[in-house]
């Protein structure tokens, strides 16, 4: 099966393939404005950028280090509130003057800012909020868990339980956190002189830079000695353990540090979207971006961005045409079926076996054109 | 020869079973000892109470004179201890240099290991390893690939790498065949004196290859220790294990 010709160099030559493919990916994401002129559009692709990059989160805690955290829309919505917080602060002297309130605490009666409002006026705080509060409390929460030895279904469960809590909170105290309705009404966010405006290419590339940012980063993580041994968690956590390694520790940094990455992602949520809602923290949202890690592979980073991007951008034009208005919920259904049956690695594992074909004969690239990608994908599907 | 490993009165039960009961072992370094007994004898949980994965009740563990009978298992491994268990566990997804990489492994904080290379500089010594178990036609290829007896090996070079002094092997022979049993015995006769080893073994076929001093065990306790001649020769010892087909 493998050729001892062949064993020298293999790893390297896929490292350096899929390196060059993630690079790719950001140059094409950064070269989108300049074919899309239409600040409608661009709005609506920083927001699949956006989920892309919060699918990509998961695929690191799930894909990498075999933790299943159904509660990632907490960290998205921890975010997402903490960029509405600030922005909305920046509305006050305009809306209900200099001494004033956000306008949805006035209509409850509030009538001091809560403490836990107060350092918000800061944007610089708020942003550093945004990625360390989800961080603290998935290392918390982790700290619980790992260090009590809890894995499998039951982390998805303790997290899920903890996502429907914290959705419940904000609902509940509509008072400060604006309740159902959310924060809305926001100012633009603005950093060192720059303004974000949602609808301009400005906020793109804002989404675009952390994404790939965050890619490579996440990249680099999973190439570093911790992600190898993530992944060892992930296949035999036991056996880890008994190579002197303190899991648990592991587990945590995993898990915090996909988190901290999902609060950024909430946060730019908030600029394109110019709101927050309990929405972003519910279960719903927590569960589609298992089902786009899952179509894109959850076990590639890259392959869990574009999966988010792809079953995100098929939602939008689904929902919105003519023809499957009624239906388009059945025809997701559908392909998250037929990815699971057929491509148990998803979209990347697709590309995956496609790629080990083509490189397992190397005589089929010299010999004749390379076989259509369509039919490799149907050997590829027969294999499994 | 010093002793490496020394246990004394050492007991464990399980809802009211004793499953270790006042043992006394004591290893030197560089040896090889195999421990045999009937099953339930209590020798995997002996493993288990060296490693850490079992808390005894009683008695004491030293290792190079050090207590180490109640400590976590990670600092157990840490200390020197490396443990191969009954069921292959290996990273089937990893390849064998990944395998090797993460059994090698000198820091084993995670705020340093997330920013350092995977890839160690170090790959030549971790060839060699391959090699030393007949894995170097394998060594990128993934752990899913390899058969029975190549993940038992594996396992193995696992140890090595960690840079074990103290290796315990559970049934390393075990579903094997004869040339893999016969391979086996050879890996565990070249590695001793580098290495003190504990082999838990039902194979007596593989047990005589490798053997210096055998440790019989019988309802958690030690019934005699010997060379594998004095051993089948004693009386009590096919009392034990009267009506099994192991052969002694």
């Amino acid at each position: 099966m493998f050729d001892s010709s062949a064993h020298a160099n293999p790893t390297r030559n896929r490292n350096r393939l899929q390196l060059a493919l993630y690079l790719a990916f950001c140059v094409a994401i950064f070269a989108v404005p300049l074919f899309i002129d239409d600040d409608f559009l661009l709005n609506r692709y920083a927001r699949y950028l956006v989920l892309g990059m919060v699918a990509m989160a998961l695929s690191l805690s799930w894909g990498y280090a075999g933790i299943l955290n159904l509660g990632q829309a907490l960290s998205f919505g921890l975010g997402s509130y903490a960029m509405a917080m600030t922005l909305k602060l920046k509305t006050v002297p305009i809306h209900t003057g200099p001494d004033g309130l956000p306008d949805f605490m006035v209509w409850n009666n509030v009538e001091t800012l809560p403490w836990f409002w107060v350092p918000y006026q800061s944007t610089a705080f708020a942003i550093f909020a945004g990625v360390a509060v989800p961080w603290a409390l998935a290392a918390i929460l982790g700290w619980f868990m790992f260090r009590g030895r809890i894995t499998g279904v039951f982390v998805a469960i303790i997290t899920l339980a903890i996502l429907v809590v914290a959705n419940l909170l904000v609902i509940d105290q509509q008072r400060y956190t604006g309740g159902f309705n959310g924060i809305t009404d926001l100012a633009q966010l603005e950093i060192l002189g720059l303004e974000f405006d949602a609808y301009s290419k400005s906020t793109y590339f804002l989404v675009a830079s952390c994404l790939s940012v965050c890619l490579l980063g996440a990249l680099a993580i999973t190439r570093s000695k911790a992600g190898l041994i993530f992944q060892a968690i992930r296949d035999q956590e036991e056996r880890v353990r008994f190579f002197g390694y303190d899991v648990a520790a592991y587990k945590i940094m995993a898990m915090s540090i996909s988190a901290a990455i999902a609060g950024l992602a909430g946060m730019l949520y908030t600029v394109v979207m110019e709101f927050a809602s309990p929405t972003f923290m519910d279960v719903p949202l927590s569960l589609s971006i298992v089902i786009w890690c899952a179509v894109g592979g959850r076990q590639s980073l890259l392959g869990a961005t574009i999966g988010a991007i792809v079953v995100a951008g098929m939602q939008g034009a689904l929902s919105e045409s003519e023809t499957f208005l009624d239906t388009w919920m059945l025809v997701m259904g559908l392909i998250f079926v037929l990815v699971v049956l057929f491509l148990p690695n998803g979209l990347a594992g697709l590309l995956d076996m496609a790629g080990r074909r083509l490189m397992r004969r190397p005589g089929a690239l010299a010999g004749g054109p390379a076989p259509a990608k369509g039919l490799s994908g149907q050997k590829a599907k027969d294999q499994t | 020869m010093t002793e490496h490993l020394h246990i004394e009165g050492l007991g464990v039960e399980f809802n009211g079973f004793k499953a270790v009961n006042d043992l006394n072992l004591s290893v030197a370094q560089g040896e090889l000892r195999c421990l045999i007994g009937p099953n339930g004898a209590g020798k995997t949980t002996t493993l288990d109470l060296i490693c850490g994965k079992t808390r005894p009740m009683h008695g004491s563990i030293r290792y190079r004179g050090r207590e180490i009978a109640r400590l976590p298992e990670f600092q157990i491994a840490r200390a020197g201890i490396g443990r191969k268990f009954q069921v292959p566990s290996v990273f089937r997804q990893l390849t064998v240099r990944e395998n090797l990489e993460v059994a090698h492994c000198k820091h084993i904080s995670v705020y340093t290991n997330i920013l350092r290379s995977g890839r160690s500089a170090e790959s030549d010594g971790l060839e060699k390893l391959a090699a030393f178990v007949d894995l170097s036609d394998y060594f990128e290829a993934p752990a899913s690939v390899l058969s029975h007896g190549q993940t038992q090996w594996l396992e193995i070079a696992l140890l090595l790498a960690q840079d074990s002094e103290l290796i315990l092997l559970d049934e390393p022979a075990a579903g094997m065949t004869h040339q893999e049993t016969q391979k086996t015995a050879d890996i565990c006769n070249r590695l001793k004196g580098k290495h003190t080893i504990i082999v838990v073994e039902h194979d007596m076929g593989f047990v005589r290859q490798i053997a210096q001093v055998v440790s019989v065990m019988h309802q958690g306790t030690l019934l005699m220790e010997g060379t594998v001649e004095e051993i089948s020769r004693d009386q009590r010892v096919r009392e034990v294990y009267l009506g099994s087909t192991l052969g002694i």
